[in-house]
Formats: structure tokens, C-alpha cells, sequence
């Protein structure tokens, strides 16, 4: 014990040392670091200098995959021996806890250690899978069953800033006709029934009394809030900041200031790990911009020309029999400026209101953007195969997706939200347990709303079936090398997306 | 365990955690609007009007917008109906020709009387009190025909009501002050208080409690979670002899009778002005902040109760007894008045208001004495915010109260002044008066029942939220000579959302219904689901809502 408070006094002296911008004048050249040094956080980010424009969009990205691919240490603040995975602070009873915990976390020392198939940013195998509880009173949970908690797999980031940007504009459009549908009641001393859809997509319907009160019984697929949660297999993360203060928190106790720190905690080391608040506004800032700016999954279609025709037919025949109702081709982005901290979110999560100026990027202009599709009046058509929306996937015919006995965030347990195929055939393998290792036995185990698409499926001859997991197959994340090439037209060109 | 142990070591738990140097929890940033928020308003009078100057907030057109009800004292009292924007600056505008505005009024509660779905406003006042029907439109008429409620002829300065089991009309409770015509008077001659029962659809006779010590503040409050309230007086020792503060019983169908010290309650002589309540100790039973002269109380109830009602003061410990200013040269004791639980900042710990102001010339008391903003820690303490909140005032504070009056979801300040105006505080959060900035998250809630006592008066709203449970007890009264109906406001931190349920006044607890961050809701009994309101946004300014 002695030993170790020596250790985390000289690793607060070196981290005090080593808290500058990295970019910055005075930043310590590598032959100067402490010999020996382990912290895998070389240096913090300061949410101000970005807000100021003191740090460059490239510098950002660079010091977020940094954040991605480090392995924390304690060092660094990683664990959490007094606090819960809990997305609210919550402590936990003292006493000597495991570093790692397979099931209540931490669980791994790097985002990379299960977001990394096929690179750094993907997904991960059934072995990378997480257990999400509430954790608010079985905090140490030992066991993995689904009466305790929620097993979990690792989906892909690769095209997340897109994603939230999508649901931030359906958000925006949910609330105004809400809003309108409210103001209508008001005004005619009447109810009004609005029914509720954006960019294609229907959410149900809500009436809007002429007192304010709102009927949210023919509600589909969305929280009363009206706020699409892109993120987590449930859809219950707004943006991807709010997710990744819960992850880091959860996966590697590392704390993040925003929600963990003296503002609401009244402390200034929640977790105990005797470094205190181990992510700065900044950090998180870099972390999520990494993972928004990643680029956006693409189709590759087979090289010869037999498998490339039964690609092609086969997304004929996945529009034709009903699968793009939920697993919707494409959307389009209106504004394609993704700002951080997003507009969503809320006390805990930085939200823009707390910062001086969001940070925005134009996301047609990354590296990667020349290869996304666009309208004639150049917006951004984003063909993840979702609409976003929560549906129920599971009944007694086809209870697999179903497992689950615990409920998160208010979801029932046979509810999930429409997973993105854009990656599907990078990301083996599938379901939200990755207990399914076939892309056809993902399909035939679809119940609930899909029951219709899933039987027309089984209804298609073998040859067909095949066709459509041909072209599910060609919808991949793309290795950094690859799509670099693409763009500098030094590879060949792959199809393009009509 | 021994009671004296037992009591040093929470004494000692506290005091080491409060030791521990206390980081920020945030004050929110109060902006004064009183210039422009349209209430031109003062409590003024002489002796009569020492006391009272309540003021009632409520929503009395349906807007969802609380407006406002001002004593006066010796000018007339006001109604102010609220005219601000969500999230806007607030705005106020008096109806110049109300039947509320009356003389010698003292203060005000509202409470739906008479089922039918509209506030209606209980008037207190040197004189007779006044009962006033709600017709909505926040228009009223004078009902003490109607309701056969005898308004008296008495220095009213204290009121409660409760709806007792099986009952479709309330009880009240009228607590008064001294006996202006008693010879010998002021000291030693307390008036009567009184309970006043229904009798069908309209009230009672008039029924004396003796004793009686000047009263001036009641609250009917469910102490041990019984569904059977008792009512908590908080008494003058200036003007009594021989008294002390009471807790009534009232049992359906029986005579009501004070708590003896024979069966736990224990003796507490205090200048008390003012009470609020909450679940501090997160126990589930209600602790009161009474205001006094000096030492501020904060009556917690013993963990070896027992089921008696035995309290023990907390207030040391928890940083409560604001004895004297926190700020000026004036470092005389304190005068507590209006005291109010709340959270401000909404990080989720209860914060306590305490208004503050000398009752006249009392050269023994402060004279430049500042009202109190106790911002809550996580660790159960309290400390002294008011000045880095913006609402550090020196004038002679009354009544107050503190509602969402823009609903933006953060609560703002209304504090009725004697010889002064009242002040008119938003609460901007984080940000400015241009760029408001929301803190914690929230939720405002409003319990619904069929039937008569709508509001559920008498019941609780528990609140949870991961590991932690907020709970509030519906009442009327209490506080100084003023009150509120409405929303009931939650702060929760960075809770993004939580489960509510309620206990109704019958004990009868309802299912926990789902309730996501940063929105209105009514629980209705028997449902399951959460019913969400949509304030009128954008440039839909508070006006009157349909056709109400």
C-alpha cells in the first residue's frame, strides 16, 4: 500500500509536469521523458484552446486516436475503486475491489482492446463482449446472466459522425412538428393528432391536447422526449460524447470532469483512483472527434463479375421483400457540420451551452469525403441501411434477440434499435450478443415487426438468399491504406453508389 | 446504542465530512428583474403588519405559467398574472380591478377547495380571512357564503389545509397571532387557533384549539407516513406564556389533541415564523426547517423515535442555524422568516431558502440582516450561497417563494419585503440574463386524482433515479403566510431520467412510471404511463390558455 501511494505521488508530479498542450512550445520532446514513464496519456487537452482555435482539426483527431488506442494505466487514473459502472456518479461500498472484472468492468484498458476488427474503430468478436447493468446496487456482479445483466457486443464507430448528425436533424424535426401540433391545439382549443415522421421515417403519432398535455400512446420507436439515441445497441446514447464518458467510465474508470468531477460530485476523485478526474473537457472533445470524423463504411463489391451480379441482385431483392422498411438504404444529411458538443446533450454530458464555441467540421471536407455520395444540391446521402429507430425484433416464434431479462433505459427487452449493415461485412459476428455467426441466420432469426420481410426472405429461393448476403457482404470498412489510396485515384475505382 | 454516543458519532460522521473542504457545488445565477418584471408591490402597516407579508404563486389561467398573489398589509394586496416567455425574462401584470385586493391582507395559499380542476385562493388577514373561489381566467369571486366558511375577526398569520379520510372538502387550519383587544395585551394573549371541518360540500363551524401561542406558521404534515396528517405549529415565544411549538393530531371522526411530551414530543421554544419540509435524512419521513430569532431550527426526526414524534435539531451539524448576517457590519441575531426547500441549481441536493429581515426596530436583532441561500452538499450539509447567487439583499425580507415562473426548468425568486418592493429574481443557471444556461437536470411533476382534493394534498411524489430517491410531501401551508400549487420541482443532477411514483393521500402507493430528463409530467392515478406537458414555446407568451 505504501508502495503504491509512492508510485501514484510520483505519477501526479510527472502528470502534473506533463499537463501541456502537446502541440504547444514548451511540450517535452520524447528523449526528455521521464525514463520509465507509463502513463499512456502523454498530455492533457484543455477545452479552451479548442474553442479558441488554438489547436489545429489534424492535432485533434491525431491526440483522440491517441486517447482510442492508449492503454491506461493507473498512471493515468484508470479504475474506479470507489465508484460504480453507473452512468450516474455512484460510490460504491469501500473495500478491495479486482482492477479488471470480466462482467462489472473495468474490463479492458483501451477503447481499441475491443473496438479493433478489422481495425482500430471496428467492432468486436464475441470475446470483446461487455454486460451493461444499472449498477447501482449490484455493482460487483460475478455472473453473467441475463437476470443481472445485459451481454453486449462491440459495433463499429466507423461512420458515427454521420449517424449522429442524421440524428440530430431528425430530432430537430420530430420536436418542430410537435411543437406546431402543440401550438395548433392551443390556438383551436382542440386535440391534434400529428403524425410524427423526418427523412422518410415514421415514428407513430402523437395528439396534442389543447391544455398541453400530450398522448404519446401511438408513440413508435422513439423516447417521449421525441430525442433519436443513435447510439447502443438500445438506442439510449444521444450523441457519442455521451456514450463515451459512460464507456470510459464503465470499460476503463477512467472519469471524465464533465460528469464526474467536483461540478456535480462535490469531489475531485469520485473513483478513488488517486489521480481524480482523469479526462479533461478536451480529451473527450479529441476522443469524439476521432471517432466522428471516422470515415464512413463503404460497399466493395466483388472483384468478379459472377459474385458482383448476385451483389447487385441481391440488393435488389433486399428492397424488394421489405428489409429497407427498417434497414433503410440511405438518408440524407441537410447540414453537414458537425459540431461538438452536440446540441442533445444534457447535465453530465457537455452540452454547448457550456462551452464558448462548439468546434465544427464540414464533413465534406475530411479526406475520405470525396468517396460519399451526394445530392444535385450537394448533401450528404448516407447509406447506413437504418432508420434509426427502435423496433421489436423478437417474439415467441423467433425469441433469440429476445434473451435479455433486464430492461436499460426504459427499453422492453425485445426492442432494439435497427442495426446499421453499412459495416456488416467487416463486423462478424452478428446480433447484438455476436452469438450469431451467420449473416442468413441473423436474418431468419428476425421476429416481431420483421416477421413479414424475414418469412419473404425464407419464401425466396436458396439462389436469392444467397444474393442478398452477397450483397451484404460488400458493405465494409475499408483499412486506412485502401481508401486513401481510392481518393488519391492510385487504386481501382470501387463501384459507385447510384 | 446509547443516545449520547449515538448522537456524537452522527455529530462527529457530519461534522468530518463537512471539515473536509467544501468544493464548489455551483450557485446559479439569480438576475434581478424586479425593475422590469412589472410588480410594483410593498408590505406596509404598522405593528399589524410586523409579521405576515406572504405571497402565493399558482397557476390561475391554465397557462401552466404560476402567477402571483401579494400581500399588501396595509395596502391593498395584488394578483399578478405571469406573462413571460419560456425561458425568457419574466414578466408580470397586475389585474387592476381583482376582488383580491383587498386590504390588510397578510397572506395567501391556493388549493383546488372545490374539486372542480381551477385554484382557489385561501386569503389571511387582519380582519376577516377570506376564501376565494377560482373561475378561471384568474378571475374570482368571494365564496365564504357560499362555503359557509366563517372568516372570523382575527390577526390571521397562519394556515394549513388537508382533505381528511373520506372526506370530499378540505379541513383547514387557521392559526392566528395575539388578541389585540385582550387587556394586559400583547403578552400572554394569544388568539385562537382553529380547525375548521367540512360538512358535506362546504365547511363547518369554526372549532377553538387550545392552547394556543401565537401562532405563525402551520403545515399539516404526514410526520410518521401514517396517511394521516398531523398539524405542525410553529409558535411565537415573544407573545406566549407558559408555550411552546405543537403538533396536533387529527384523527377522522375525533376531536383533534396535541401530542403530549408524555408520548415522545419534545419541547421547543423558538420565535418560529416559518416551516418547510423535506426528507433531508432520506428516510422517508419529513424533517422541518422552522425559522426563529437567532439560531435557525431544522427538526429531524430521531432515529430512536420509536414512532413517537421525538426530533432532534440537526441544524448545527448541518450548517443551518444562519444565527446571524453572513454579510455587512450587522452581526446582531438574525429573524428568520419564510423558509422553503428547494433546489436551485438542480445537482440534485435540496437547498434551503430563508428569508431574513429585523420585525421592525428591534434593537437587540440585526437591522441590516440578509436573507439566506443554503445550497445542499451531497454530504448532507449546508452552505451559505446567497451572495454568489446574486439575490444578496439587505431589506427586511418577508414572505417568498420559488417557483419555475418561465419554465425553463430552473427555479426562480419572488420575495415579498416590508416597506420595500418585493424582488423579482430569474434564475439564469450557468449563464446571463441574455444567454441562460441550464445546470442539473430536472423533472416537474403534478399528481393527479379523480374526484375531489384533485392535487392529491396529504400524498407523496417519490423520485428515483439510480442509486438515489427524491421525495416530496404534498401540502398546503406552511412556510411564511404564502404558498404554492403546481408543479412540484425535482432537480436530479445529471440524471437523464428516473422513476416516479406515488403514495396518495389514502396510503395507497401507485406503480413507478417512467420519466425521461427535463420534462413536465402528471401522474394520474391507476396509470401506468407518465402524461407529458409541452410548454407554450417560442412566441407563445403566457396568455390565457383555450378557452378557459
Amino acid at each position: 500500500m505504501k508502495r503504491r501511494r509512492l508510485f501514484c505521488a510520483v505519477g501526479l508530479a510527472a502528470v502534473a509536469l506533463l499537463v501541456r498542450p502537446a502541440w504547444a512550445e514548451d511540450a517535452i520532446p520524447p528523449d526528455q521523458t521521464p525514463i520509465g514513464d507509463e502513463h499512456a496519456v502523454p498530455y492533457h487537452l484543455q477545452e479552451a484552446d479548442i474553442e479558441v482555435g488554438k489547436v489545429p482539426l489534424e492535432q485533434i483527431r491525431d491526440f483522440g486516436k491517441l486517447l482510442f488506442s492508449a492503454r491506461f494505466t493507473t498512471l493515468d487514473g484508470a479504475g474506479r475503486p470507489s465508484a460504480t459502472s453507473a452512468t450516474i456518479p455512484t460510490h460504491r461500498p469501500a473495500g478491495e475491489v479486482p482492477a479488471f472484472m470480466r462482467t462489472s468492468g473495468p474490463d479492458s484498458d483501451s477503447c481499441a482492446g475491443c473496438h479493433a476488427q478489422p481495425i482500430a474503430g471496428g467492432s468486436g468478436d464475441f470475446v470483446a463482449n461487455v454486460f451493461v447493468s444499472p449498477q447501482e446496487n449490484e455493482f460487483d456482479f460475478d455472473t453473467i446472466e441475463p437476470e443481472l445483466s445485459m451481454e453486449r457486443g462491440t459495433t463499429s464507430v466507423f461512420g458515427a459522425g454521420l449517424i449522429e448528425l442524421l440524428a440530430r436533424e431528425m430530432t430537430v424535426d420530430l420536436k418542430h412538428e410537435e411543437h406546431l401540433g402543440m401550438a395548433q391545439a392551443r390556438a383551436s382549443g382542440q386535440p391534434v393528432r400529428v403524425a410524427l415522421a423526418t427523412k422518410g421515417v415514421s415514428f407513430g403519432a402523437i395528439t396534442c391536447q389543447p391544455d398541453g398535455f400530450i398522448v404519446t400512446k401511438e408513440l413508435q420507436g422513439v423516447d417521449p422526449d421525441l430525442i433519436l439515441k443513435p447510439f447502443g445497441q438500445k438506442a439510449v446514447w444521444s450523441s457519442l460524447r455521451h456514450f463515451s464518458v459512460t464507456a470510459l467510465n464503465l470499460h476503463h474508470g477512467m472519469e471524465a470532469e464533465e460528469r464526474f468531477g467536483p461540478r456535480w460530485t462535490d469531489e475531485k476523485d469520485f473513483g478513488g483512483n488517486g489521480v481524480g478526474e482523469t479526462i479533461t473537457q478536451g480529451d473527450l472533445t479529441a476522443l469524439v472527434l476521432f471517432q466522428a470524423l471516422l470515415p464512413a463504411p463503404t460497399q466493395v463489391l466483388p472483384a468478379d463479375a459472377t459474385h458482383r451480379a448476385a451483389a447487385e441482385h441481391g440488393e435488389q431483392l433486399f428492397n424488394q421483400i421489405g428489409c429497407d422498411t427498417c434497414h433503410r438504404t440511405s438518408m440524407v444529411i441537410d447540414n453537414p457540420i458537425f459540431t461538438e458538443p452536440g446540441p442533445q446533450n444534457i447535465a453530465g454530458t457537455l452540452r454547448p451551452q457550456d462551452t464558448g464555441k462548439p468546434f465544427a467540421v464540414d464533413m465534406r471536407k475530411l479526406p475520405w469525403s470525396s468517396r460519399l455520395n451526394v445530392t444535385a444540391d450537394g448533401k450528404i446521402v448516407v447509406r447506413a441501411f437504418t432508420d434509426l429507430k427502435r423496433h421489436r425484433i423478437a417474439d415467441e416464434d423467433r425469441p433469440h434477440f429476445a434473451n435479455e431479462k433486464l430492461t436499460q433505459s426504459f427499453v422492453p427487452v425485445d426492442q432494439f434499435r435497427t442495426a446499421w449493415l453499412w459495416s456488416i461485412g467487416s463486423t462478424a459476428p452478428y446480433g447484438h450478443r455476436r452469438d450469431v455467426t451467420t449473416i442468413h441466420q441473423a436474418i431468419t432469426d428476425h421476429g416481431g415487426e420483421s416477421t413479414e420481410s424475414r418469412k419473404a426472405y425464407e419464401a425466396l429461393p436458396e439462389a436469392d438468399q444467397k444474393a442478398i448476403v452477397e450483397f451484404l457482404k460488400a458493405q465494409k470498412i475499408e483499412p486506412e491504406d485502401a481508401w486513401r489510396a481510392e481518393v488519391a485515384g492510385t487504386a481501382a475505382q470501387p463501384a459507385k453508389v447510384q | 446504542m446509547n443516545k449520547l454516543i449515538a448522537r456524537t458519532l452522527l455529530v462527529s460522521a457530519v461534522l468530518l465530512g463537512a471539515a473536509a473542504p467544501a468544493l464548489a457545488v455551483d450557485a446559479p445565477h439569480f438576475v434581478d428583474e424586479t425593475a422590469t418584471a412589472g410588480i410594483d408591490q410593498k408590505y406596509t402597516g404598522g405593528w399589524e403588519f410586523y409579521v405576515g407579508g406572504g405571497v402565493a404563486a399558482f397557476d390561475c389561467n391554465g397557462s401552466g405559467f404560476p402567477s402571483l398573489f401579494i400581500a399588501g398589509g396595509s395596502s391593498p394586496a395584488a394578483l399578478y398574472i405571469n406573462r413571460s416567455t419560456v425561458g425568457g425574462p419574466l414578466k408580470f401584470e397586475k389585474v387592476e380591478d381583482s376582488p383580491l385586493a383587498l386590504k390588510n391582507v397578510t397572506g395567501a395559499y391556493p388549493l383546488d377547495i372545490d374539486g372542480d380542476g381551477i385554484m382557489d385562493l385561501v386569503v389571511l388577514r387582519v380582519g376577516e380571512s377570506v376564501v376565494f373561489k377560482g373561475l378561471g381566467g384568474c378571475k374570482f369571486e368571494r365564496a365564504n357564503e357560499q362555503w359557509g366558511f366563517d372568516g372570523g375577526n382575527n390577526w390571521t398569520t397562519a394556515f394549513s389545509a388537508t382533505w381528511e379520510a373520506g372526506q370530499s372538502w378540505p379541513t383547514f387550519a387557521i392559526g392566528n397571532y395575539v388578541d389585540r383587544s385582550a387587556p394586559g395585551g400583547p403578552f400572554g394573549t394569544c388568539e385562537p387557533n382553529y380547525i375548521v371541518r367540512p360538512q358535506g360540500q362546504h365547511f363547518g363551524p369554526r372549532l377553538p384549539l387550545s392552547p394556543s401561542f401565537c401562532a405563525l406558521s402551520m403545515l399539516f404534515s404526514d410526520w410518521n407516513r401514517s396517511s394521516q396528517p398531523s398539524l405542525r405549529i410553529a409558535n411565537d415565544r415573544q407573545y406566549y406564556r407558559g408555550g411552546e411549538d405543537q403538533l396536533l393530531k387529527l384523527e377522522p371522526g375525533q376531536p383533534p389533541r396535541f401530542y403530549s411530551h408524555g408520548e415522545g414530543w419534545r419541547k421547543l421554544e423558538i420565535w418560529g415564523m416559518g416551516i418547510a419540509t423535506y426528507d433531508l435524512a432520506g428516510r422517508g419521513y419529513p424533517a422541518y426547517a422552522i425559522s426563529s430569532m437567532a439560531d435557525q431550527k431544522l427538526q429531524v426526526l430521531s432515529k430512536d423515535a420509536d414512532g413517537n414524534p421525538s426530533y432532534e435539531d440537526q441544524a448545527l451539524q448541518r450548517g443551518t442555524t444562519a444565527p446571524h448576517p453572513f454579510a455587512g457590519e450587522d452581526h446582531r441575531p438574525s429573524t428568520g422568516w419564510h423558509t422553503e426547500f428547494a433546489d436551485v441549481n438542480n445537482d440534485g441536493y435540496i437547498d434551503l431558502w430563508i428569508s431574513k429581515g429585523n420585525v421592525s426596530q428591534m434593537g437587540d436583532f440585526a437591522n441590516k440582516d440578509p436573507s439566506n441561500l443554503l445550497l445542499g452538499h451531497p454530504d448532507g450539509t449546508f452552505t451559505e450561497g446567497a451572495k454568489d447567487a446574486g439575490v444578496l439583499n439587505f431589506d427586511s425580507a418577508r414572505g417568498a417563494v420559488l417557483a419555475d415562473f418561465n419554465l425553463s426548468g430552473m427555479l426562480s425568486l419572488v420575495v415579498v419585503n416590508r416597506n420595500a418592493n418585493a424582488k423579482v429574481y430569474r434564475n439564469v443557471g450557468f449563464g446571463t440574463a441574455e444567454k441562460p444556461l441550464p445546470m442539473g437536470n430536472w423533472i416537474e411533476v403534478k399528481a393527479n386524482q379523480p374526484g375531489p382534493n384533485r392535487n392529491a394534498i396529504g400524498g407523496w411524489i417519490e423520485m428515483r433515479s439510480g442509486s438515489r430517491t427524491y421525495r416530496r410531501e404534498l401540502t398546503v401551508g406552511g412556510g411564511h403566510a404564502g404558498g404554492q400549487a403546481g408543479w412540484v420541482h425535482f432537480g436530479i443532477g445529471e440524471a437523464e431520467r428516473a422513476l416516479v411514483r406515488v403514495q396518495w393521500p389514502d396510503g395507497t402507493w401507485g406503480p413507478f412510471v417512467k420519466v425521461i430528463a427535463n420534462n413536465f409530467v402528471r401522474i394520474d392515478r391507476d396509470d401506468i404511463a407518465a402524461h407529458y406537458w409541452l410548454p407554450p414555446y417560442a412566441d407563445t407568451a403566457s396568455g390565457d390558455a383555450g378557452k378557459n
